[in-house]
């Protein structure tokens, strides 16, 4: 992960299409382009794992099917606790024959229609509910060194339980950490720059309509807050050099070409 | 070995209405989906035809509007060899009896089946009746309700049948119908593969003549029963609380509210 920022590597969140999809082959080419234009682009692409508990199609498999080549480093796919075993282990065999190496280890949300992993599935003994870090421990035990993992971290939470969870998440093997939406300098981030030593990516909020982070944030944001997101991402970066950025919901029409200048080359000091 | 699933597509739970005039689910323009308990189905008979080894075939079949298609497309992406779809005018406004009767004769058509398997009922008309009744109309010995299969071979079968005060364990030489319960399994999400391969499968189109259906048998004509009046259930009392302040605040305000209304 630390090579993606010392690269200035964005990376950029892609959702598979849906199970439910009416137009499966439209969305699967629009996947298919949004992904060579981030492989073309050198960033990584970041592919979600039945985000909001709607029901997609896992990335492995996606790719796999449309023959889309996984440029070392370039792919990490989400992993939730939302499978059963079998398909668990089916996603981490097939990461690891196409070379996907980065995983972003999350509990997830679930849905009526997908099975959550039970603590026997991935070896727990001391816990009624599997978690990310029940997660972490199992591929790390099961997958040795073939993944580079790395979890989620929420500065809106209380932050000592916010903390004491990074903590867990750190002795079950995450290496690199993902936060959720940043869209100002934030007093939490700095104590998490402060406190650890690992890689941050921030997730930087690419959509106008700030009010959709309400809930993500704790409080009400009006529906009219006027936002700008690529200025957001300079301010981000001039504010947090030393972190890698995490774009979500993205505009690849209208957006894409204008972060190609956002991310100037680093100084050495820069780099954590 | 065949294994027989059937299934049915149904309203999304959240979007039925009843038509005031007919009594019957309005189905047009509201999203429809694969009856949930029948996932279960689908998955416990792709899990006995593994258990079972080779020479098994699953088909799935479906009495309803051509669109119903879509349903058992989504069965063979869920493991199904096949899917055969009973499609006519005539089935029409057909009550649980007679749509017990044309599967059974779908099933009598299809020939060499040993095992019918259905979700223990529809979430739509929740009358848990069409799988007993195909039992019936085909004189199969049955177990509703059944939460586990704890033995299968050609010859039969033993499973765990769920009642209010427990659990029976059954033994039941095939041919045999089952209906199953949510726990007998957690059922597996498509894989893009399989569903790409479903769009491909031909779904045949049956009709009265091709089952061998007496008319006098199917649709309303061949309904012992009707519906003669439906309403709505009374409104649930629904209220928020919102607790604000730190988490331990919240807490105990929480545990304080759900004290205070007896449910702790």
């Amino acid at each position: 992960m630390k090579e993606h920022i010392e690269k200035r590597a964005y990376h950029v969140e892609i959702l598979p299409p849906k199970q439910d999809s009416a137009k499966l082959d439209a969305d699967l080419a629009g996947f298919a382009e949004k992904y060579q234009r981030v492989m073309a682009s050198g960033f990584c692409a970041c592919i979600t794992d039945n985000a909001m508990g709607h029901l997609a199609f896992q990335g492995p498999e996606v790719l796999e099917e449309l023959r889309l080549s996984v440029p070392p480093g370039q792919v990490m796919i989400h992993l939730n606790t939302f499978h059963t075993k079998e398909s668990l282990d089916e996603i981490l065999v097939t990461c690891r024959r196409q070379g996907i190496r980065h995983l972003l280890v999350i509990s997830g949300d679930g849905s009526d229609r997908l099975p959550k992993l039970q603590p026997a599935d991935v070896g727990a003994t001391d816990v009624e509910a599997v978690t990310s870090v029940e997660l972490l421990r199992y591929i790390h035990r099961q997958y040795p060194g073939d993944f580079e993992t790395g979890v989620a971290f929420n500065p809106y939470e209380p932050p000592e339980h916010e903390f004491e969870k990074l903590v867990r998440k750190c002795a079950a093997g995450a290496t690199f950490v993902i936060t959720q939406p940043v869209i100002e300098k934030h007093p939490v981030v700095d104590q998490l720059l402060a406190t650890t030593t690992l890689p941050i990516v921030l997730e930087a909020w690419m959509s106008k309509k700030l009010h959709l982070l309400s809930q993500a944030v704790g409080y009400e944001i009006p529906e009219d807050t006027p936002f700008d997101p690529i200025a957001t991402l300079r301010m981000l970066h001039q504010t947090y050099p030393a972190c890698g950025m995490y774009l979500s919901l993205l505009g690849f029409k209208t957006q894409y070409d204008l972060i190609r200048d956002t991310w100037s080359v680093p100084t050495s000091k820069e780099t954590r | 070995m065949r294994i027989v699933v059937c299934i049915k597509q149904v309203p999304a739970t959240n979007d039925a209405v009843i038509d005031p005039e007919t009594k019957r689910i309005v189905r047009e323009g509201v999203q429809a989906i694969l009856n949930p308990f029948d996932t279960y189905a689908i998955e416990e008979a792709v899990r006995l035809r593994a258990r079972l080894g080779g020479g098994v075939e699953v088909l799935a079949i479906s009495m309803g509007p051509p669109r119903a298609e879509a349903v058992l497309r989504e069965a063979v992406a869920l493991g199904a060899d096949r899917g055969i779809l009973l499609s006519h005018r005539a089935f029409g406004g057909s009550d649980t009896w007679a749509t017990s009767y044309v599967l059974s004769q779908a099933i009598r058509t299809i020939g060499n089946v040993d095992l019918v398997i259905c979700g223990k009922q529809a979430v739509d008309g929740d009358t848990a009746q069409v799988g007993p009744g195909i039992a019936a109309h085909l004189n199969w010995p049955q177990a509703a309700l059944v939460s586990a299969v704890r033995e299968v071979s050609t010859q039969h079968l033993v499973v765990v049948r769920m009642h209010e005060d427990g659990h029976d364990v059954c033994e039941l030489s095939l041919p045999a119908v089952l209906t199953v319960v949510k726990g007998i399994n957690v059922p597996r999400v498509p894989s893009l593969k399989g569903v790409l391969a479903a769009r491909k499968s031909e779904i045949p189109v049956w009709t009265p003549e091709m089952i061998g259906a007496d008319p006098a048998k199917i649709g309303l004509d061949g309904s012992p029963t009707r519906v003669v009046r439906t309403a709505p259930p009374p409104p649930r009392n629904k209220e928020s609380l919102r607790f604000t302040g730190t988490a331990e605040v919240c807490a105990g305000g929480l545990l304080r509210e759900l004290r205070k209304r007896s449910l702790l």
